[in-house]
């Protein structure tokens, strides 16, 4: 057994530090407490414009697609891959974009061609993806989507809704689940998957505010909008596999939920050293102790879960049952780091960000409300629960 | 990075498994429960003759010279089972602390007798205060001639009834500093002025309440430096606390899977109780409680091993697996339902050695102050 990592791999993340380092002296604002990943970089129009530069910085570095297949421009190294996602997470730097993963799918089940036509844009960081999965009526239940492809001589003609579909305003393609069978024998038998341009005619969509205030997701609206036969990715109603392979390769989003949260609590720490009550420092106190701690156990035990998930992928060792425990674990974590944050900002955790009196940014309110999602995005807690349980996690009988 | 078992590893996880589900079946262990010695002296010397009661000394003392992780594989195993017995007192307690700073004529007089199975050795560290800290230690150490003259009552001291050794922690100097003038001695249990009282406890394992009254020791049974005992103990209940941890996680991976098996068989509603989701994510969770702890004992371990500071991570799963197997152990209880909370049930044996477990070289709120100190707090 042997948890240290590779002299290239330690190499490699202090590369990446000092590309953070540079980031945060050139890029972004001189009083940066960083973001969440995804949907709020795309939400806040001043962070996205950082994100598409330092995206840009990435790409020049060839850190787009790290664990691709060298000939489509990655490295085949998917811990490099991880370790770039771990810092820039954790140190709430914008710009790991969706595409990433959306490429994994056009790798594992595309077209010669269209590898060649989606791919190298991606790597050279000139591309953002958005994925459309979610309708009104389907939410955990991916497979009974309803949005209808009609096959016709020289395309497919889309009619139906979506709705949770993050960062559709700046996104290049969408990555699209609808409907081409509705006689299958199963639901998830009559899907397939397509490409498509945002901007096509017939697409119409609106922003969708939540409750952290932000507008990160739109609702958008099909209505006869034509996609050529070319960009149907995989075969047609063979859209079952992709879902999975496509739920299969989320497997870090736990992970990227816990190092997220892991910069809300150090900032939690360094606060509680530097604010002083009675004569003494917050973090004095026994309760604040016990807590903040309890909080630290789980953040560790957490990344040790991560460390096994990544070396299991290393060794090719399914990894549908850690992502999941990881998924529910990093939720939790997260939800307790705000829960506790806010307990100890005590009145000043209501603040908004732009108020003078603001601690820490005003982040923790931000945390707290945003935070709710993530036992929910990605699939809910419950879903991967049930995983879990099921055939390949811990064999209970449905 | 590669967190497999080693070949070796892998060898002695499965020869443990299979010798304790054969040589230490439930009967064994509640029989021990009552039992005054509380192990059973056969098994001990099959354990010496399997090269387990010397796996982490080195050769030349004739042990097997295998790492710190080593011995946590096979403690898995024994928490899984539920052994009874000195192991932990005897090859942690008694035996590392001597390897770790004993003279060469100690390791060459004791080492060889615990590989053997000839010696068993235990720690008496905590007082009535039943705290951790160097302040509650009180037994007293008094210089007189060549010897030292040992008085004061321990409390919690597992295994001392049937020593052949105790490591004691006593005062030997006053300060302001409650950690400066504490001194480790090797005492004979056979010593006058020595007697145990075997407590009544939880779990059913043995630990004593040993009271010393003028024990005469002789000064060159001082295990270390003298007065400069505190610094070594703190390193023992961090060993300590670690190969406990290795036994919470052996028995609470047996629960985990005790439980998924009792949901897979178990019909009501015309159905596998394991069928309802909300025994399924009962268990989803379980399985997240007991794979961290798991992987976290090993990193720990690891880092131990290999000779890195590794006081946060020691107190990162013993202060998580407190909580873990207590929860796992509960939530079992209930998906077993009534049939776990009888006597005949081995369900229970693990609920009680939770609690015991937990309480055994720091809970969860010591463990959490360990880790405040690391954050800087």
């Amino acid at each position: 057994m042997d948890f240290r990592f590779t002299e290239e791999e330690k190499a490699f993340r202090k590369e990446v530090r000092d590309f953070i380092q540079e980031v945060l002296q050139e890029v972004l604002p001189s009083d940066w407490q960083g973001v969440d990943p995804g949907p709020e970089e795309e939400a806040r129009e001043e962070v996205y414009q950082l994100a598409v530069e330092i995206w840009r910085k990435l790409a020049a570095k060839g850190w787009i697609g790290l664990g691709w297949p060298k000939e489509y421009g990655g490295q085949e190294d998917l811990a490099k891959d991880w370790i770039l996602k771990e810092e820039l997470i954790y140190r709430g730097v914008p710009g790991m974009d969706m595409a990433v993963v959306q490429g994994d799918l056009i790798l594992q089940f595309g077209t010669e061609e269209q590898k060649r036509r989606f791919i190298p844009p991606i790597a050279r960081g000139e591309v953002k993806y958005a994925i459309g999965m979610s309708e009104p009526n389907v939410g955990s239940e991916l497979f009974a989507l309803q949005l209808r492809a009609v096959e016709e001589a020289d395309c497919f003609v889309l009619n139906g809704q979506k709705t949770w579909t993050s960062g559709f305003q700046h996104a290049d393609w969408c990555v699209l689940y609808a409907r081409t069978d509705p006689n299958a024998p199963k639901k998830s038998l009559g899907i397939s998957v397509f490409l498509i341009d945002p901007k096509s005619p017939g697409i119409t969509m609106r922003q969708i505010t939540q409750m952290t205030g932000l507008g990160a997701f739109y609702e958008v609206f099909y209505d006869n909008v034509r996609v050529p036969k070319e960009n149907l990715l995989g075969e047609k109603n063979g859209g079952r596999a992709i879902a999975m392979y496509a739920f299969g390769i989320e497997r870090s989003y736990g992970l990227v939920v816990l190092h997220n949260a892991r910069r809300y609590f150090e900032q939690l720490v360094q606060y509680c050293k530097e604010t002083y009550t009675n004569g003494q420092p917050l973090a004095k106190d026994p309760v604040i102790r016990n807590r903040l701690a309890e909080i630290a156990i789980e953040i560790e035990v957490g990344r040790n879960l991560g460390d096994r998930l990544n070396w299991m992928t290393s060794q090719k060792i399914l990894t549908v049952l850690p992502s999941c425990q990881i998924k529910v674990h990093g939720a939790n974590v997260a939800q307790r780091v705000a829960s506790l944050g806010m307990q100890i900002l005590g009145p000043y955790g209501q603040l908004d960000e732009k108020s003078k009196w603001a601690k820490l940014g005003g982040r923790m309110k931000h945390t707290y409300l945003s935070s709710v999602a993530l036992s929910l995005a990605g699939g809910t807690s419950e879903i991967s629960r049930n995983i879990i349980a099921g055939r390949v996690g811990l064999g209970l009988p449905s | 990075m590669d967190l497999a078992f080693s070949e070796e590893q892998e060898m002695l996880c499965k020869s443990a498994r299979d010798f304790l589900a054969n040589k230490c079946p439930k009967t064994l262990v509640r029989e021990m429960e009552e039992d005054e010695q509380g192990y059973p002296p056969e098994l001990w010397k099959e354990m010496a003759e399997l090269g387990w009661l010397g796996l982490p000394f080195p050769e030349k003392y004739e042990g097997g010279g295998f790492s710190f992780l080593d011995l946590i594989v096979l403690l898995e195993e024994m928490g899984r089972a539920c052994l009874p017995g000195p192991f932990l007192s005897t090859v942690v307690l008694g035996g590392l602390p001597i390897l770790e700073w004993g003279r060469e004529e100690q390791k060459q007089y004791f080492l060889p007798k615990i590989c053997k199975g000839e010696a068993i050795l235990t720690l008496a560290l905590t007082e009535p205060s039943a705290r951790y800290d160097a302040a509650s230690i009180r037994t007293s150490a008094t210089p007189e001639g060549d010897d030292y003259l040992i008085s004061g009552t321990k409390l919690f001291v597992p295994d001392a009834h049937i020593a052949d050794w105790i490591i004691c922690v006593t005062r030997t100097a006053e300060t302001a500093n409650p950690e400066e003038g504490i001194t480790l001695f090797l005492v004979d249990a056979k010593s006058p002025g020595i007697s145990t009282f075997v407590l009544r406890t939880i779990a059913g394992d043995k630990q004593c309440e040993l009271t010393l009254e003028k024990v005469r020791v002789p000064r060159g049974n001082i295990l270390g430096q003298l007065g400069q005992g505190w610094e070594m103990v703190k390193r023992m209940m961090e060993w300590a606390a670690l190969a406990k941890s290795a036994e919470m996680v052996g028995g609470d991976q047996q629960v985990m899977e005790m439980t998924v098996n009792y949901a897979k068989e178990r019909i009501q509603f015309d159905r596998p109780i394991g069928s309802f989701q909300i025994i399924q994510h009962y268990l989803a969770d379980m399985s997240i409680d007991v794979d961290s702890a798991r992987v976290s004992l090993y990193k720990a371990a690891w880092m131990l091993s290999e000779g890195f500071p590794c006081t946060k991570e020691i107190s990162v799963i013993k202060g998580w697996i407190s909580e873990a197997y207590r929860r796992v152990a509960a939530q079992a209880h209930q998906i077993h339902g009534a049939i776990g909370f009888t006597k005949d049930h081995d369900l229970e044996l693990y609920f009680r050695r939770a609690k015991a477990g937990e309480l055994f070289f720091g809970d969860a709120d010591f463990h959490r102050e360990v880790v405040a100190q690391q954050l800087g707090l």
